[in-house]
This record gives C-alpha cells, sequence and structure tokens, in this order.
C-alpha cells in the first residue's frame, strides 16, 4: 500500500462506513468538493466541523526588481488557499496514533473502559439513570473474559450478544457527548479569557482615571487632616522641619515643560517624569511662580519639569523624606488658597 | 460558511437529504482523520492533498531578551491545492 489514501479507497471506504453505494459516496465526494470551491468563492472561508477550515488567504500585491533589466516591477496580488486543522485534529497528528478522541474502531476489549467513560460523562451532567448501573456491570464482564479466553462455552455466548446490542446504542451518544463537553470546555475557556483580557485592560487603562478620582479624594482628605495637625503641632513640629530644610531648593535641571491640559494633574505628571505621584509637591515648589493652588491650575499654564536628584527621590533617606513632607504640608495647605 | 450551509449546498446539489449528506460527511471526516493519524496522507480529488509533515526540532531566539529555546519536532496537517484549483481560486 502507498502512504496514501487515493479517492478511490476512500470512496469504497466510505460506501461501507456509511453504508451507502459506492456511487453514492462518489456522488457525495465530487459535490462536496465542487460546493467547496464554490463556497471558498463566495465566502473566502469554510469551515468542516470534525476537519477544519479551508480559508482563501489574499496576497498583496509587492513590488519587485526584474533581475536582469533592474526595472520596477509589481507582482500581482492574488488568493492563496490555506488549511487550518481543527484544534482536536491537530493534537491529535502531532501525538501521533494514539489519539484516543476519535478512535471509532475500538477493538472489544475497550468496551469496558468506554462504558466507563460514559457513566462518568452521565455523571456529569448530573443525570445518573438507572439504565446505566446495569450497564457498567454487564461490559464489566466481557472485558477480563476476553483476556483470558479460557473458560466454559456458556459465558462467552451471552457476553458476545450484550456489547453488539450496546454498541450502536452506545457509540452515537458517546461522541455527541464527547464534542458537547469539549465545546463547552473551549467555550468556558474563551469565556475566562475573554474575561481575564478585559480586566487587564480595564485595570492598564483605567488606572489613570483611577488616579483622577484618588485626587480630589487626597485634597479632600487633606482640607481636614492637615489642620488637626497643624492645629495641634504647630508650635512642635513646624519648627523642627523648619530648621532642618528650609532653604529653597534649586533646580539646576529642567526635563521638559509641561502645559496643562484640561483635567492634568500635577500628581499624573510626577507620575510619568519621577515614578510616582507622590513627588508631586516638587512640582509645585518648582513652580510656585505659577500656581497659586496646586488642585486647581489654569488650561495652558507651563509647568516646569525639575530634574530631581536620586538623593531626593529616595524617601528612605531621611533628610529628602523630611523635605518631600514639609514640601507636601505646603502644597496642601495651598490647595485651600483660592 | 459553516458546516451546517455547506451541507445544505451539497444536500441540495445532490438531491440526498441534509441527514445522509451530514452523516456520510462526518464518516468522512473520521475516515480522513483515521489515515492522517496513521501518517497516511489523503487526497481529495479536484482539491488537493492532506497530508503529514514532519517539522523538525530547532531553535529559537527570544528577540530582546537573547534567551534560545529548542521548540521540538512536531508533526503538521498541511493542506497542498491541486495546481489547477490554485490558478483558479488565485483570480476570485
Amino acid at each position: 500500500m502507498t502512504n496514501k489514501l487515493t479517492w478511490t479507497e476512500l470512496r469504497r471506504l466510505l460506501a461501507q462506513r456509511a453504508g451507502v453505494s459506492e456511487k453514492e459516496a462518489a456522488l457525495f465526494l465530487s459535490t462536496f468538493n465542487n460546493q467547496l470551491i464554490e463556497a471558498l468563492k463566495k465566502d473566502k472561508q469554510v469551515k468542516i466541523n470534525g476537519l477544519g477550515i479551508f480559508r482563501l488567504q489574499a496576497v498583496a500585491p509587492r513590488k519587485s526588481v526584474n533581475v536582469k533589466t533592474g526595472e520596477q516591477i509589481t507582482i500581482e496580488g492574488y488568493n492563496k488557499l490555506v488549511f487550518a486543522p481543527e484544534a482536536g485534529v491537530k493534537e491529535m497528528v502531532a501525538n501521533g496514533p494514539s489519539a484516543p478522541e476519535f478512535d471509532e474502531l475500538t477493538p472489544l476489549k475497550k468496551l469496558g473502559e468506554q462504558a466507563e467513560e460514559i457513566v462518568d460523562l452521565l455523571a456529569d451532567l448530573g443525570q445518573s439513570p438507572k439504565k446505566d448501573t446495569p450497564k457498567e456491570e454487564i461490559p464489566e464482564t466481557p472485558a477480563p473474559v476476553i483476556e483470558e479466553p479460557a473458560p466454559a462455552v456458556e459465558t462467552p455466548a451471552p457476553k458476545v450478544e450484550i456489547p453488539k446490542k450496546e454498541e450502536p446504542q452506545k457509540e452515537a451518544p458517546k461522541k455527541k457527548k464527547h464534542h458537547f463537553f469539549r465545546d463547552l470546555l473551549i467555550t468556558m475557556l474563551i469565556l475566562m479569557m475573554l474575561t481575564a483580557g478585559g480586566y487587564y485592560f480595564m485595570r492598564t487603562q483605567i488606572a489613570g482615571l483611577l488616579e483622577k478620582m484618588l485626587e480630589p479624594q487626597q485634597t479632600e482628605v487633606v482640607e481636614q487632616a492637615p489642620e488637626e495637625v497643624v492645629a495641634t503641632d504647630t508650635v512642635e513640629v513646624a519648627p523642627a522641619v523648619d530648621t532642618v530644610p528650609m532653604e529653597p531648593i534649586f533646580y539646576e535641571e529642567l526635563i521638559t515643560i509641561e502645559h496643562i491640559r484640561n483635567g492634568s494633574r500635577l500628581t499624573w505628571i510626577s507620575k510619568k517624569y519621577y515614578g510616582d505621584k507622590i513627588y508631586w509637591p516638587y512640582l509645585y515648589d518648582a513652580n510656585r511662580d505659577q500656581i497659586t493652588n496646586p488642585s486647581d491650575i489654569e488650561v495652558g499654564t507651563p509647568i516646569r519639569v525639575p530634574k530631581l536628584t536620586p538623593e531626593q527621590l529616595d524617601t528612605t533617606i531621611e533628610r529628602s523624606r523630611l523635605r518631600l513632607e514639609q514640601l507636601t504640608r505646603e502644597a496642601q495647605e495651598a490647595c485651600k488658597k483660592k | 460558511m459553516l458546516t451546517k450551509e455547506l451541507i445544505g449546498n451539497i444536500a441540495e446539489a445532490t438531491g440526498l437529504s441534509k441527514k445522509s449528506i451530514e452523516h456520510l460527511l462526518s464518516t468522512n471526516n473520521a475516515i480522513m482523520r483515521e489515515h492522517l493519524v496513521a501518517g497516511k496522507a489523503v487526497q481529495l480529488q479536484g482539491l488537493g492533498t492532506l497530508e503529514i509533515k514532519e517539522r523538525k526540532e530547532r531553535t529559537i531566539v527570544h528577540p530582546r531578551t537573547g534567551e534560545r529555546t529548542v521548540v521540538p519536532a512536531k508533526s503538521q496537517l498541511v493542506f497542498r491545492a491541486v495546481a489547477n484549483l490554485k490558478d483558479e481560486l488565485k483570480k476570485s
């Protein structure tokens, strides 16, 4: 035998398996081919369940050069017929001949396993009908007997009868259920992936929006909290802080100048250039001449974004931390102005 | 086009019932799958050949990290259209 299933062989097998005449099988096969081509021309894509998708892929026109003359030529675009196997089929092919799913020529030995599978499936469905329990018992007996074909003549006879009866009844539902379950699983997986993807998208895209929501909250909180703090601690804390870094910071280098747009915030700019929104008071500090109220800056105001030293950005250093805290307090004070 | 429509079209063209066409198609697919899995190519007259191609093991390099990974050898199902059909479809 050659390593190819020819059309004639396919026709013969199909006729046998489907229980039709060869003529009918041939008619089916040729019509199938014709209709497939017609469908491809019409829809550019034909899906065949249990096999895969035939698709017409457009190849765009491209420019090239005539190798002999150096002349510019265009290679016309055209359609290419490609085939993408169904996931299950692809897997089966990749895994080689040991593919259980579409195994139709199940040998007798496997009947027991089949019955078990069906019972499992039915149990999964939540319907464990009374019929199944006997079914389970019956095929289990023939399985061991076939392995040891020694026993009495009486036993094998009924056993052969029983599987024969059940085979046609069971195989059909089994296959359907298998497909049903696989499809269900696949749809569930896709749904899960979609939700996960959507969630991720929301998180990344709406992070900005969230910040926007958070900022007003901050200012509100600020309006209440510092008042108390300042009120109680003015005597002790304020002077203490004042002593440490009261000399104004001189910003040597500018990274850039940002223009305030409708809805932008200092915290955003801070996050954009310094990596965290907590450094926004530095922006206020560097632009004191232009900003009276950091939470209400006029649209179009150019904001100088100074370059901060690594020391200033490191909040683990006491000095930087205190400086930032103080600036924050000052900026928050300014938020209350009108 | 989906399988259902294709079945409808075939049924119309042959004058057979949709059910029998469905049965024939699924049986046909099953036969083809069996042979493909066994490593045999399947010839579809007028269309082309479905065959298994061995893909050799190869190394790929992640362009950013420069990491090298081995893609194991595998077999793949490919379809080769008949030359006539290729030309016919090129223009459409």
